[in-house]
């Protein structure tokens, strides 16, 4: 999933200052499932800004809506009918959802109430890994289903590096060395020779170093 | 000047809490006026929003029990 955290309550505050009704609209996908952008959030981070607005002089208005996606225009549209005398939107949608959104109601400002950090999975409650670089041109049959992209440290392909000691990067004790990872788990497969399989040389294109990427599958289009 | 007096929200469990209220009631015991009590069916059913809520419409503090 998407994986995102919520600012900080005063960078928010900071950015709707000047406004004095607003709309928190949140994503009820991947932000949800994290606990940082889905209905729930909205209602805490409304709450949270009427609070501290509403014992000063500036006070505000704030809406609350959340949408199953921000990221696809049927669900955006939903809140198109409530935006009346709406200054200003707070998305805690990831920042696909964010722009999508303020793309569609192009005449409001948009303030992002989320960071988007990572596409990553949960290993336990209350814990986030990033584990997909989204690089365009997935390896993981030949490293043993673990990502160097994104779990190595310095994305490379030929590992592990003189960083590596017994099994742990040289970032410090709690990340593990995905090419050790690599290596033991080929090894428990008996399928060391992946290894070799694999190209020294990524080709980036089909990551951010190609531009902005583009998926066009005309079977799906109208 | 009458001295401060916070608004207090008590959200009271069902089995526990709240049942020693009524049973403090039931004893002619007394506790302030400023003290609201909410019954929950559980404080497990206790939610973030309930006490921002709380706050927003002018508690001072909010006591869970349970």
């Amino acid at each position: 999933m998407i994986v995102g955290e919520q600012k900080p309550i005063d960078e928010i505050l900071g950015m709707v200052e000047q406004y004095k009704k607003i709309m928190v609209v949140g994503c009820g996908t991947c932000v949800a499932i994290c606990y940082a952008g889905g209905e729930k959030e909205v209602g805490v981070l409304s709450s949270m800004i009427r609070l501290a607005r509403n014992q000063t002089d500036n006070k505000i208005e704030v809406e609350e809506r959340t949408v199953l996606r921000q990221c696809e225009e049927e669900y955006v549209r939903l809140i198109e009918n409530d935006l009346d005398g709406i200054e200003a939107i707070v998305s805690i949608a990831c920042g696909a959802g964010i722009q999508f959104t303020a793309e569609i109601f192009e005449n409001i400002p948009m303030f992002p109430g989320l960071n988007t950090t990572f596409i990553g999975y949960v290993p336990e409650q209350g814990v986030w890994k990033e584990n997909c670089g989204s690089c365009g041109n997935c390896v993981l049959g030949y490293t043993g289903g673990i990502c160097p992209v994104a779990r190595c440290s310095k994305s490379i392909f030929n590992g592990p590096c003189g960083g590596s000691q017994d099994g742990v990067c040289e970032l410090g004790k709690d990340v593990p060395c995905a090419w050790a990872e690599i290596y033991e788990r080929l090894k428990k497969q008996g399928r060391l020779d992946m290894i070799e399989k694999l190209s020294l040389y990524k080709d980036w294109k089909t990551a951010r170093d190609g531009g902005p990427r583009v998926i066009t599958r005309e079977d799906m289009q109208r | 000047m009458a001295e401060y007096q916070p608004e207090i929200l008590a959200l009271c469990c069902n089995y526990c809490a709240f049942a020693a209220a009524d049973l403090a009631g039931s004893m002619r015991l007394t506790y302030p006026s400023n003290v609201k009590v909410v019954r929950l069916n559980c404080t497990g059913k206790l939610d973030i929003l309930y006490i921002m809520r709380a706050f927003e419409k002018g508690a001072d503090g909010v006591f869970v029990a349970g």
